[in-house]
């Protein structure tokens, strides 16, 4: 039997490339991050919140997201949206998921 | 604790501590909007303000690894890139230069008169301190190998298979740094039996060794002594972040600076002791061990020096 460690680990590894394409897909709509790691939680995608936040900001560097201060509330708080160039990798890897959605499904039939 | 400092603002800025300067005003920004609204979200739930923050903080983890998320760096001395050579090279200098070192201190500190447990003492505490000096030192290089390669994995774009180094050279490296660290152990063994031990009655009385007494009390050896420790390790640096020209120049300069010395007090009659070679009976035996010295000398800088150059050149071309 798979110790607890291990197990979290696994799952962890295999989730880890998930929340970069939910979070290009979710920022299509510009988004800070406290309610993003909300709305990420309530759709079920595990993320903690000290990955979520410096992953943002490696994104914004990468060019994938950009960022802006938004003061129209009474704190202000920084918003992030998906680039052209977010929105063209978010399809790649969706397709990549499907892709391998597929691969898994015909791993199924054969066994 | 005080009504000035928060546990927030002391998570903030146990943060931003070691956070590079640039960043730092907007990731405070940030961060104390996301506590902020991570602990409304809590209170509005029904929970009190401070276990809300304290919850907070809590699930963000320590300062130093969300820091560390934040700047990308690495929270380590020596990876697993390295680690492995790491322990093999400090097991190879630290199983031979110690025991030798032990020796040594021993055998003179028995010679020159004092008791069998003073002289076994003092030489335990002083390969303890050798063992110790080793330890950092290597820790030291191989820290600097960490972070250099660092900076050029980041920087190389395309790898291909033909700049694999030689199977047969790690070997190759292994055997190269044991037989230099023992040379080094045997010379310096020599050279201390010789001039203590085997240190005979000069004229005026006194105890003369082979080497002038002037150059061995001046601390002058220990200086060459320190020139060929350092010189091993820039090798072992080298090895590892890939020869360069820079590399080649470095240890080139580095041989001139111990050779040329060394050279000239051969040369200039200031090395040995004539008296000593009066007194066993060899008095050309002076000029004769200098121009043994001088050679030798000459032999192992030169081909230290070319080989950097030849290392350097053969890098360059398989690139």
């Amino acid at each position: 039997m798979l110790n607890e460690e291990a197990l979290a680990t696994h799952r962890q590894e295999l989730r880890r490339g998930t929340i970069v394409l939910a979070c290009l897909l979710l920022l299509g709509r510009p988004n800070y991050g406290y309610a993003l790691l909300d709305t990420l939680e309530k759709s079920g995608f595990e993320v903690d919140a000290n990955t979520l936040y410096p992953l943002l900001r490696r994104l914004e560097k990468q060019g994938l997201l950009t960022s802006e201060w938004n003061t129209d509330d009474s704190r202000p708080r920084k918003f992030y949206v998906t680039s052209e160039e977010g929105a063209t990798l978010a399809d790649t890897l969706k397709r990549d998921w499907h892709a391998l959605d597929t691969a898994f499904l015909s791993l199924k039939d054969e066994s | 604790m005080t009504a000035t400092s928060t546990p927030t603002d002391r998570y903030v800025a146990a943060t931003l501590r070691s956070l590079p300067g640039r960043q730092r005003q907007d990731i405070e920004a940030e961060l104390r909007a996301l506590i902020a609204d991570a602990i409304d979200d809590r209170r509005e739930a029904g929970a009190d303000s401070d276990s809300a923050e304290r919850e907070v903080l809590t699930e963000l983890g320590a300062p130093a690894r969300l820091a560390a998320s934040y700047s990308d760096r690495f929270l380590h001395l020596i990876g697993p890139e390295f680690y492995l050579d790491y322990l093999r090279v400090l097991t190879v200098l630290l199983s031979t230069l110690v025991p030798l070192w032990f020796v040594i201190v021993a055998l003179v500190t028995f010679a020159d008169g004092s008791p069998a447990e003073v002289a076994f003492g003092g030489a335990l505490y002083s390969a303890l301190e050798t063992a110790m000096s080793i330890a950092f030192f290597t820790t030291l290089v191989f820290a600097i190998i960490e972070r250099v390669s660092a900076v050029r994995t980041k920087r190389t774009t395309t790898w291909d298979p033909s700049s694999l180094p030689e199977v047969r050279d790690k070997r190759g490296f292994f055997t190269e740094l044991i037989g230099g660290v023992v040379f080094l152990a045997v010379i310096v063994i020599a050279l201390v039996l010789t001039q203590t031990l085997g240190a005979v009655e000069g004229p005026e009385g006194a105890e003369v060794g082979p080497v002038a007494s002037a150059v061995w009390e001046s601390g002058v050896l220990y200086i060459a002594l320190f020139f060929a420790i350092a010189s091993i390790s820039s090798h072992v640096l080298a090895h590892y972040t890939g020869w360069s020209t820079a590399n080649a120049i470095a240890n080139t300069v580095f041989v001139a600076l111990f050779a040329v010395p060394a050279i000239w007090l051969a040369a200039s009659g200031r090395l040995l002791s004539d008296d000593y070679f009066r007194a066993v009976g060899w008095p050309e035996g002076t000029n004769v061990v200098a121009v043994v010295v001088i050679v030798v000398v000459i032999l192992l800088t030169t081909s230290d020096a070319v080989g950097g150059w030849v290392r350097a050149s053969k890098k360059r071309r398989t690139r």
